[in-house]
């Protein structure tokens, strides 16, 4: 009997054994979304999946915590994944040290947005992919609040104010716009947002590049006669955690909030959502997902043909599950669902940015988002705020 | 001679693994730590370095009353959080030790202890919010305008110390509770028929009696205020503009974000220099009871 049970247990581990290397790759994925935002991306990599055979698992990990630990993986010479989503200017940092694959021969830059490719170039090769991406586009509102009480989109800066003050005056509403919370990436956006509006995208390139500095008069003359008036006057209101703000501004406490466009896929009805930008901004963020091969992947070439296939016809798929703007020319607008078209023509004439404490990362983007916690509640701490962002900027 | 052999040879597993997992990372720890980023013995110029960064100790912070540095944020953890935590919990023992459902209050109590610390400090977030939490809706009716304590700095360090009293008080409470009952009762009934007043009998027999769990709460309390980190993390994220900042946090972002593993090291050295200090007074007492 006791033979017998152990000749079944060997046959069933034989089996199983058998079945598991029968897939001739079995990648691993580590994308930075859970749950709807997962769902929306499993058809994308299904139909990979039904192209090449090529079986992928994702799994999530948010950038703050690989940002922890692939560091120390690297330096062991191992991988958590064989693609990984991460911020651009970590990507450039470990290529520079030698620990990303360089994927130049199976990407065709012409495929991709002009300069979306730049912050994972290094001397003419390629260490990255721009996936899809999501626009910072400004202020997004109920188009029914604004009927039911006889709002207009304003036209300038002085309509802008005077339409805070409006919405102050409506009762039951906490503070014209809603502030965002959480490690302080949402107050970082907004920021973004004021400096491309009243700096234009040079100085906010500028900025990026570490060209000038965050305590030069033209910076600090936007913190100090734009938004920290703003914040005096209690038109924002006190960080709340992000997902929860959007709760409250959807639920009538608030009249604006400022998101990217992913919220479009986080509300009851998308068909009620109005934005518009702060009057006068020529250029707008768009934050690109990006993703790379670490050269510890035991497969690189079926890791090569999912980060080409992500990078091309993947998007297609992405954009139609909404929340998602495609970096690949070659998606066509009917791709999109109508809500994501929309925030797609408001980029049309406006100039690309990218996402500026990402782009920097490290330290800085710790301070920026640190900060500017800080300058929300405390908006008289202006030039302490600035001198710090400055002792930590490129 | 050959029991002593066999002895020694049974010591030498566990020498091995302390020798691998402490001794060595402890050694080169404090080694980094004399180190330059380029690999130079620099001895305690990066000490004196640290020091004088405005993370770890920030004299302005004194003037306006906030941010003072990770190092005095840590000491001032200690100064409050300690006598509360010691304060409560004995408190709580001795009004539970009677009360009816006491056992149940008790566990009730305790779950903030056994709660994972980081979930304790995404608790303590909305605790304070200023919309959901529940402790603003309790000073406003002292007439405290409701507003995200953690939010602001004037009361974000404040308001995380209180929170973990919370946390950490279910801890000395099961400690005193437990010591309460190794009390002879002949101790309370002498002191009773000699015609003590119950104050009396608190402060002359049950508080010396408590002596050794007192050391032990004191200790432990010491050592989870010098490591507190991840109620930090969650919460506040050390913020806002370094408001609660903490050493243990800072090494983190030492070593993770900012990639200066030598400044991590001093960090460290630092806060086990301290955890030693904290020691003492347990090993002490320990080292006498072998006696």
């Amino acid at each position: 009997m006791f033979k017998r049970l152990l000749t079944l247990t060997l046959l069933i581990v034989l089996v199983s054994g058998v079945a598991l290397f029968a897939v001739e790759d079995r990648l691993v994925i580590a994308v930075p979304w859970a749950g709807a935002e997962l769902e929306a991306f499993l058809p994308v990599l299904q139909a990979f999946t039904d192209e090449t055979g090529i079986e992928v698992t994702p799994i999530t990990l948010r950038f703050e915590d690989l940002a922890v630990f692939l560091p120390a993986q690297f330096a062991a010479g191992i991988t958590v994944a064989d693609v990984i989503f991460m911020w651009s200017w970590f990507i450039e940092e470990k290529a520079r040290a030698g620990h990303v694959l360089a994927i130049t021969e199976v990407i065709d830059p012409a495929d991709l947005l002009v300069g979306a490719l730049d912050p994972v170039t290094i001397d003419n090769q390629l260490y990255g992919i721009a996936y899809t991406g999501k626009v910072k586009p400004g202020f997004w509102y109920r188009l029914s609040f604004f009927e039911k009480h006889g709002l207009t989109v304003p036209g300038t800066w002085e309509e802008f104010v005077a339409l805070l003050e409006e919405i102050a005056q409506i009762p039951g509403i906490v503070a014209p716009i809603a502030s965002g919370n959480g490690v302080g990436w949402p107050l970082s956006d907004i920021a973004e947002h004021f400096l491309i509006a009243f700096g234009g995208p040079e100085l906010f390139k500028a900025l990026v590049a570490g060209e000038i500095a965050w305590t030069d008069p033209t910076v600090e003359a936007i913190f100090a006669d734009k938004l920290v008036p703003l914040l005096k006057a209690g038109h924002f209101g006190e960080p709340t955690e992000w997902t929860m703000a959007k709760e409250l501004w959807w639920g009538g406490d608030y009249g604006l909030y400022f998101m990217g466009s992913w919220i479009t896929g986080m509300v009851e009805d998308p068909e009620n959502l109005g934005l518009f930008t702060l009057p006068g901004t020529e250029g707008m963020v768009f934050a690109i997902d990006y993703a790379f091969i670490p050269i510890y992947t035991e497969r690189p070439a079926a890791a090569k043909k999912l980060i080409s296939f992500l990078a091309t016809r993947g998007q297609v798929i992405q954009v139609g599950k909404g929340g998602h703007l495609a970096t690949y020319i070659n998606v066509p607008l009917e791709a999109y669902p109508p809500v994501d078209a929309r925030v797609a023509e408001l980029l049309v004439g406006m100039v690309v940015l990218p996402d500026l404490d990402d782009t920097i990362g490290g330290a800085f983007q710790l301070a920026f988002w640190d900060q500017l916690k800080l300058l929300w509640v405390a908006p008289e701490m202006l030039p302490e705020v600035l001198g710090i962002l400055e002792e930590l900027a490129p | 001679m050959k029991q002593k052999l066999s002895r020694s040879l049974f010591l030498i597993p566990a020498l091995a693994l302390l020798s691998i997992f402490v001794v060595y990372p402890v050694v080169n720890t404090l080694y980094l730590s004399f180190l330059s980023p380029e690999g130079k013995f620099v001895f305690l110029s990066n000490y004196a370095d640290l020091l004088t960064r405005r993370e770890i100790i920030n004299p302005r912070g004194f003037a306006r009353g906030f941010a003072f540095g990770a190092l005095p944020h840590n000491l001032l953890w200690t100064l409050i959080h300690l006598p509360l935590t010691v304060f409560f919990g004995l408190l709580l023992a001795v009004i539970l030790r009677h009360v009816k459902g006491g056992v149940i209050i008790k566990s009730v109590i305790f779950l903030g202890m056994v709660t994972p610390m980081i979930i304790g400090g995404v608790l303590l977030r909305f605790i304070f919010d200023g919309r959901a939490g529940i402790v603003p809706v309790v000073l406003s009716i002292f007439n405290v305008a409701p507003r995200t304590l953690t939010a602001h700095p004037d009361t974000a360090l404040i308001a995380l110390i209180l929170g973990s009293v919370w946390i950490w008080a279910g801890f000395s409470m099961v400690l005193y509770s437990a010591g309460l009952e190794t009390i002879p009762k002949e101790l309370y009934e002498a002191a009773q028929i000699d015609g003590a007043t119950p104050r009396h009998i608190f402060f002359k027999i049950t508080i010396p009696m408590l002596k050794p769990i007192t050391t032990v709460v004191v200790t432990m309390t010491l050592l989870w205020n010098l490591r507190i980190f991840d109620i930090v993390y969650a919460a506040t994220m050390g913020g806002p503009g370094g408001a609660t900042n903490v050493l243990a946090l800072q090494m983190f972002f030492y070593a993770f974000r900012r990639l200066e593993f030598n400044s991590a090291a001093v960090v460290a050295t630092i806060l086990m220099l301290l955890a030693m200090v904290a020691a003492t007074p347990m090993i002490r007492s320990a080292w006498r009871e072998s006696r």
